[in-house]
């Protein structure tokens, strides 16, 4: 069976810093991947050449057998590929409820989006994902007055509202509470198999509650994939992490 | 208690950002009535016209988050597109059925200019003052939001695009009346009614295109393209990742904006009776920026009265001879404590005291119905 996410041999370097050193990794339809690894391994990097944010310097990228290498962002985008950053995006002057609005982008074309939002045809659809983050009370407020925590779910809902297929986390729980992060962890569990999920995380607690394959990133390589308990039995991994005090304090 | 007031329907949210929209056009339509003076008339007339610039202008850069500091180049073209045709309505009376604007004959220009020929239609010079800035306005973008220009750089290019134009037109004297601009005109007569600058009929002309570019720039904040381009202002690339292309909401909100502008121009030519390259000069650009912050850039309403106040205190404090030599001095200062101390202007303050006011009659309210409450128990 030919994956549904694959890349092959991807490298990219900043200013000579090889940020990605011939990257492999697939991932099957539908499947939840965490990618793990060391500070500057290269996650972030990897999620941004998928998403288009960065162009590879050799390699490729295909996805359901696109190419995506070559594309624009919003082209990507357009095949069913779905980004949360690091640094929780919203649309900071608009309510909780416009900005789940534009992220339901059915139709892309400025033409084909000058249709009045009067009557709120799908506002029932963005009451049902302000449910499903936990947002119902704060529908009408600015984004910008959410708190830090409330600011990373409403763009959790935004990607849930875009339905795209593959779905690129990059550390969705970071400044959350301990409660919000088993949240997380219970809504990742019911998009995994409906969405393709790759979800960059440094919770190793989070990681093992959600994920069935882990990879581990080194030096923008793939060191090892596996379960939670091959990964960390893994020499390499441990040598990867060594100093750090081991994978789970990673 | 959350502080927002509690869920309101669709369509009742609609009336209540319409409200102040049709309170403002039914006051700018009642004027006259109040006003018996032909020459205020005129006066308040072109201040109307530069509220419309200074909508489209917010449109571009409350909405849109794109400074144009070049937004009179727009303006200027759409004004000059209504000159040029009630231009060549002088002609048979001035140099005879077969003669040319008498600018050109004192250039010894022999033949009209091929752009100029259309313009002998009123329709193609009204459709030119519209579509003419907007694809402009959309080349213009297309170079800047193709590229993925923003911020500041935007401002400086349209600012720079407008000086060329402007320079361009005072120097092809003998196309363009140069630095004299284009003068001595017809009056526009559309359907038999003749627009005289300082009859009512110009007036209420001017007060129906208001209640038309705002109501336009309305309905188009209120489509879901309008959503988007207020989200591409607030994070452009998160809204990339949504499979949205940018360039190309920027570039219609863009020429939106450009065609609004040049409306607002025409109306100038009509209400001035002349067009000018001060009309696409760099001071006139630069009020309608301050017009839009001191009004409230993100509130349409907001920006139209911004422009009529502080213009029509410009022209009020020009006039009066105590402020004859310190007025723009005065402005500047007012400039500066709204920058200062209201980011969204005086629409911004507005909406703080509108929301003060309902809170009180909420808290109000619920005092009330606890009183009803607790008699209703102790009965």
């Amino acid at each position: 069976m030919s994956s549904h996410l694959d890349l092959r041999d991807v490298s990219v370097s900043f200013n000579g810093f090889k940020a990605l050193n011939a990257l492999n990794m697939s991932v099957r339809k539908g499947e939840l991947r965490c990618l793990i690894g060391p500070n500057g391994a290269g996650k972030t990097t990897a999620l941004d050449i998928i998403c288009g944010k960065v162009k590879p310097s050799a390699g490729t990228v295909s996805f359901d057998g696109t190419a995506l290498q070559d594309l624009e962002e919003y082209e990507i985008a357009r095949t069913g590929v779905g980004r949360k950053f690091q640094v929780p995006s919203v649309f900071r002057e608009l309510s909780v409820s416009e900005n789940l609005d534009v992220a339901r982008a059915r139709r892309t074309s400025v033409l084909g989006n000058l249709r009045w939002n009067i009557g709120n045809a799908g506002r029932a659809d963005v009451e049902r994902l302000a449910e499903l983050v936990g947002l119902t009370d704060q529908l009408d407020r600015p984004a910008a007055y959410l708190s830090h925590g409330q600011t990373q779910w409403l763009e959790i809902g935004m990607l849930v509202a875009q339905d795209a297929e593959l779905i690129l986390m990059d550390e969705p729980t970071a400044g959350m509470t301990a409660q919000e992060t088993r949240k997380t962890a219970e809504l990742f569990a019911r998009l995994k198999g409906k969405h393709t999920l790759i979800v960059v995380e440094h919770d190793m607690g989070f990681v093992k509650a959600i994920g069935d394959v882990i990879s581990v990133m080194h030096m923008g390589q793939m060191l090892a994939e596996g379960t939670a308990a091959e990964v960390e039995a893994h020499p390499e991994v441990r040598r990867a992490y060594l100093g750090s005090g081991g994978i789970s304090h990673a | 208690m959350p502080s927002h007031v509690p869920h309101s329907s669709g369509l009742q949210r609609l009336i209540a950002q319409l409200a102040p929209l049709l309170i403002v056009c039914a006051v700018v339509f009642a004027l006259p009535v109040l006003l018996n003076n032909d020459f205020l008339l005129n006066k308040v007339a072109r201040y109307l016209v530069l509220g419309i610039l200074t909508v489209s202008l917010g449109l571009s850069w409350g909405f849109g988050g794109i400074l144009n500091l070049g937004q009179a180049m727009s303006f200027g073209l759409g004004s000059y597109a209504m000159a040029m045709a009630l231009k060549l309505k002088t002609v048979p009376v001035h140099t005879g059925a077969s003669g040319l604007p008498d600018f050109m004959v004192w250039n010894n220009v022999q033949h009209l200019p091929w752009f100029w020929e259309p313009f002998r239609s009123l329709s193609f010079a009204i459709a030119a003052g519209l579509i003419v800035p907007a694809l402009v306005a959309a080349a213009l973008g297309w170079f800047m939001f193709r590229g993925r220009v923003t911020g500041v750089y935007v401002s400086i290019i349209t600012l720079a695009t407008m000086v060329v134009i402007n320079l361009v037109i005072i120097d092809q004297q003998s196309y363009t009346g140069g630095f004299n601009g284009i003068t001595d005109l017809a009056q526009l007569e559309i359907f038999g009614v003749a627009f005289d600058a300082y009859g009512r009929a110009t007036y209420y002309l001017v007060a129906g295109c208001v209640l038309l570019s705002l109501l336009v720039a309305f309905a188009f904040t209120r489509t879901k393209a309008g959503l988007i381009v207020q989200a591409i202002r607030d994070h452009e690339s998160r809204v990339r990742y949504f499979g949205y292309d940018v360039a190309l909401y920027q570039i219609f909100v863009f020429a939106l904006s450009a065609a609004i502008a040049g409306l607002a121009g025409m109306l100038y030519t009509v209400v001035m009776e002349f067009a000018s390259p001060t009309f696409l000069g760099v001071q006139l650009s630069l009020s309608v920026v301050v017009w839009c912050a001191v009004g409230g850039r993100q509130s349409l309403v907001g920006a139209f009265l911004g422009a009529v106040l502080v213009a029509g205190m410009q022209g009020a404090l020009s006039e009066s001879a105590a402020f004859l030599e310190t007025w723009t001095l005065v402005m500047g200062a007012l400039f500066v404590l709204v920058v200062l101390f209201l980011p969204k202007g005086l629409a911004g303050l507005a909406q703080v005291v509108l929301r003060w006011i309902v809170q009180r009659r909420h808290a109000a309210g619920r005092g009330v119905a606890q009183g009803v409450g607790q008699t209703e128990g102790s009965t």
